[in-house]
């Protein structure tokens, strides 16, 4: 099958679909990052804390998110767990429907939260212990030294790694198709069989999964770069 | 003399019991104390030291601060650790902050003092040690003697009744020891409450008004420092000396 203008011409008379599609990426994933690490955070904290069994539950979560299936974690939740839930069914933007998009914005902010707490779990223990001790020694109290001191030095190490899962999660984001969220990829399925063309709509999908990310990674390293300047200071 | 610190019993012990960092010490710090203590790398000082402040938690004995068991499970150690100034080898400045905020930090957040009054005062002891200039930079922006003075006051501006110093000298160059020292002589002659672990024994001579000399997790000698250096009694500290002087 060769990719033609005639077919390109078609395609774009859906662009209203690749719009939508593009609009639900970006949402869904920007939600996602943003819930994703506050699980995240909470889950570190379990990784850390002084207590066996919030550490081991915490512990066994991540290996969960790790060792399944975005696919499967995604179906769980929409079927399983939003199968006894009924959420209100509406729409807002006008073409966003609320029953798929929390159920999946659920399901990857779940993945992402695994995922990321081990990063941050990583960049709290990063933090030279002198830093925590000094702090102790001047009568601040643990949380205190959390906030003003570990966590405003954890953030350079984590940021980064934060950022590329925004990236991770605009791509891994096309899997939500599956269970009906009108998301680019979801929007290529609509094109390919209300048109019947395969390839162009793809390569639409390619186009725009590129010039989100692209772009995003291109800002996380400039700002790596920025932040290991202020470092040599 | 009044007993500022009481520490009783004090043993600290590793891998269950296998490596035991203190293995009873009992000493009493009183106030202008300038105790120094000296030992063998592994004699177990540091372990000491920060035990003092509960950096450390004793696996037995009690630590008792100004009357008070720090050791004892309901007290609020919090409380008792800002009057306890404690001074690190490796400086430990929040490099994040700037060297005022180093400073001002602790007062404004856990002493709740006013900020103008913090931001004073702070300048006021950064002035003593003739760093005032600096008190917009950021740490790494300081040499290493130039941080341990910044350090030495951040603990100051709390105004502790008692310094802990583990090894303030030891990770500087040659050249800017003599500048910490300085401050920490100053600091002695105006009374200031001081437990310092040190190899630096040309001060612990001169400065200290008591000389602890430990070894395996144990005092094996204390005394004046005239009594340590020019008569030393057991074999463990002639030894030591021998290797040191
Ligand atoms: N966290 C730890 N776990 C196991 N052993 C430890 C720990 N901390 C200290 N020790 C051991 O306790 C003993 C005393 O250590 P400490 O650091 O107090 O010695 P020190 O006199 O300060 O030595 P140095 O002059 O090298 O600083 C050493 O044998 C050390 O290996
Ligand atoms: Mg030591």
């Amino acid at each position: 099958m060769s990719i033609s203008m005639e077919h390109m011409n078609k395609i774009f008379t859906y662009g209203t679909l690749f719009r939508q599609g593009l609009i639900v990426t970006v949402l869904l994933s920007a939600f996602t990052v943003i819930i994703g690490f506050f699980i995240a955070m909470f889950l570190a904290f379990m990784l850390l804390s002084k207590n066996r069994l919030l550490r081991l539950v915490a512990g066994a979560y991540v290996q969960f998110v790790r060792c399944t299936p975005m696919l499967v974690q995604v179906f769980l939740v929409y079927y399983a767990v939003f199968g006894f839930i009924s959420l209100p069914k509406f729409q807002f933007l006008g073409f966003i429907q609320f029953e798929r998009f929390f159920p999946a914005v659920v399901a990857l902010s779940l993945n992402s939260g695994g995922y990321m707490s081990d990063v941050i779990r990583g960049g709290i223990e990063g933090v030279d212990i002198g830093q925590t001790e000094a702090a102790r020694s001047l009568g601040m109290p643990g949380w205190m030294t959390m906030k003003e001191i570990v966590l405003p030095q954890a953030v350079k190490n984590i940021l980064p790694a934060v950022a590329n899962e925004f990236v991770t999660i605009i791509k891994e984001s096309s899997v939500c198709y599956t269970i009906g969220v009108q998301d680019i990829m979801f929007n290529v399925k609509a094109v390919q069989s209300a048109s019947f063309i395969i390839v162009e709509p793809l390569l639409v999908a390619t186009c725009l999964y590129f010039c989100l990310c692209f772009p995003t990674s291109k800002i996380i390293g400039y700002f790596e770069r920025r932040m290991r300047e202020s470092d040599k200071r | 003399m009044e007993k500022i610190i009481e520490v009783k019993g004090l043993k600290k012990h590793y891998n269950k019991g296998k490596i035991r960092a203190l293995d009873g010490i009992d000493i009493d710090v009183y106030r202008k104390d300038v105790m120094v203590v000296i030992g063998p790398s592994g004699s177990g000082k540091s372990t000491f030291l920060r035990s003092l402040n509960l950096l450390e938690i004793p696996s037995e004995g009690q630590i008792i601060f100004e009357g008070t068991d720090i050791t004892a499970q309901k007290v609020d150690l919090n409380l008792h650790r800002q009057k306890m100034g404690m001074v690190f080898q490796h400086f430990n400045l929040f490099p994040h902050k700037t060297i005022l905020e180093n400073l001002t930090i602790a007062p404004i957040k856990v002493k709740k003092i006013d900020p103008g009054l913090a931001e004073e005062k702070a300048k006021a002891l950064l002035d003593r040690v003739g760093l005032l200039d600096r008190v917009g930079a950021y740490p790494a922006q300081l040499s290493g003697g130039q941080k341990q003075r910044v350090a030495i006051v951040r603990a100051l501006c709390m105004e502790p009744e008692v310094m802990l110093f583990d090894e303030p000298t030891s990770a500087l160059d040659p050249e800017m020891v003599g500048e910490v020292l300085d401050v920490m002589r100053s600091l002695a002659r105006g009374g200031m409450t001081m437990v310092t672990v040190t190899h630096e024994m040309g001060f612990a001579r001169e400065v200290g008004s008591r000389v602890i000399f430990m070894d395996g997790g144990r005092i094996v000698e204390q005394g004046t420092p005239d009594e340590i250096f020019n008569h030393p009694k057991s074999d463990r500290l002639k030894d030591f000396l021998s290797k040191v002087l």
